[in-house]
């Protein structure tokens, strides 16, 4: 009943690159406002490997879980499960795909789904014969930005 | 009317069992808080906590009828989603493609 978030975008880097970037590096690049905490000094982490913890750890020291690493195919494929919030019931699935383009050309894939685990939230609003989460997402899922040309 | 534009994180809001099942008791009708505290086994301070949190969520809004306060589901609610998670991958993938490009051993000189 609930269509996948999709975007796709092009990096002028290699596949290898851009796992790497995207693994160990998300601290660096993952929006630091879109946190639990919003801290401005908060660090990310993403474990390597499936079963690898994806958490956020606060200048004092608390850490708050985001999620799990389900699928580590380095360097084509990686998924993990997102909380939402802090609740782990509420686990929404993102997958990345790296698809090589050449040799310094990569396109990076990302669904974000698993929406129906809300879905009794989203009924809240289609009981009413407002909008729901189906009506949502295929909207979004045109590319969001790709590269010159 | 607005009432400002909403700033808190919707997937705040959704990521609790207790206020999605809030926004369940308020697809059946508008409700008071003490009205949402009766079907819930949390205090009504507790329930005016989640109610302000799904509220600068842009998930409910509240009107005055009388002295009470009543709650309602607001209509754009599942729009606050979307539109923060545009934000949120737009932000995302920008900052990846800058540094994944910046750090890249193989970038043609």
């Amino acid at each position: 009943m609930t269509s996948p978030l999709r975007i796709s975008f092009d990096v002028a880097c290699s596949a290898e690159h851009a796992f790497e970037m995207w693994t160990s590096q998300i601290g660096s690049w993952w929006p630091s406002d879109h946190t639990v905490s919003g801290e401005r000094d908060v660090l990310v982490v993403l474990e390597a490997g499936a079963g690898g913890r994806i958490f956020e750890r606060t200048g004092d020291g608390v850490e708050h879980d985001w999620g799990v690493v389900t699928v580590w195919d380095p360097p084509t494929r990686l998924e993990y499960l997102w909380h939402l919030g802090r609740d782990s019931q509420a686990a929404t699935d993102v997958e990345i795909r790296f698809v090589t383009q050449g040799p310094n050309d990569t396109r990076i894939e990302v669904e974000h789904r698993g929406w129906e685990r809300l879905g009794e939230t989203a009924g809240a609003w289609r009981d009413r014969n407002r909008i729901g989460w189906e009506t949502l997402f295929p909207h979004f899922a045109a590319a969001l930005m790709r590269g010159d040309s | 009317m607005s009432n400002g534009a909403a700033c808190g994180d919707p997937f705040e809001a959704l990521g609790d069992a207790t206020r999605r099942e809030i926004l369940q008791l308020l697809s059946h009708g508008d409700k008071a808080v003490h009205e949402i505290a009766a079907e819930l086994p949390i205090s009504r301070p507790a329930v005016s906590r989640h109610l302000r949190l799904l509220k600068d969520a842009g998930m409910v809004a509240e009107h005055a009828q009388g002295t009470r306060r009543i709650y309602h589901l607001e209509d754009d609610g599942l729009r606050a989603v979307q539109a923060y998670l545009e934000d949120v991958w737009g932000q995302a993938a920008l900052r990846f493609r800058l540094l994944a490009e910046n750090t890249n051993p193989g970038r043609p000189r």
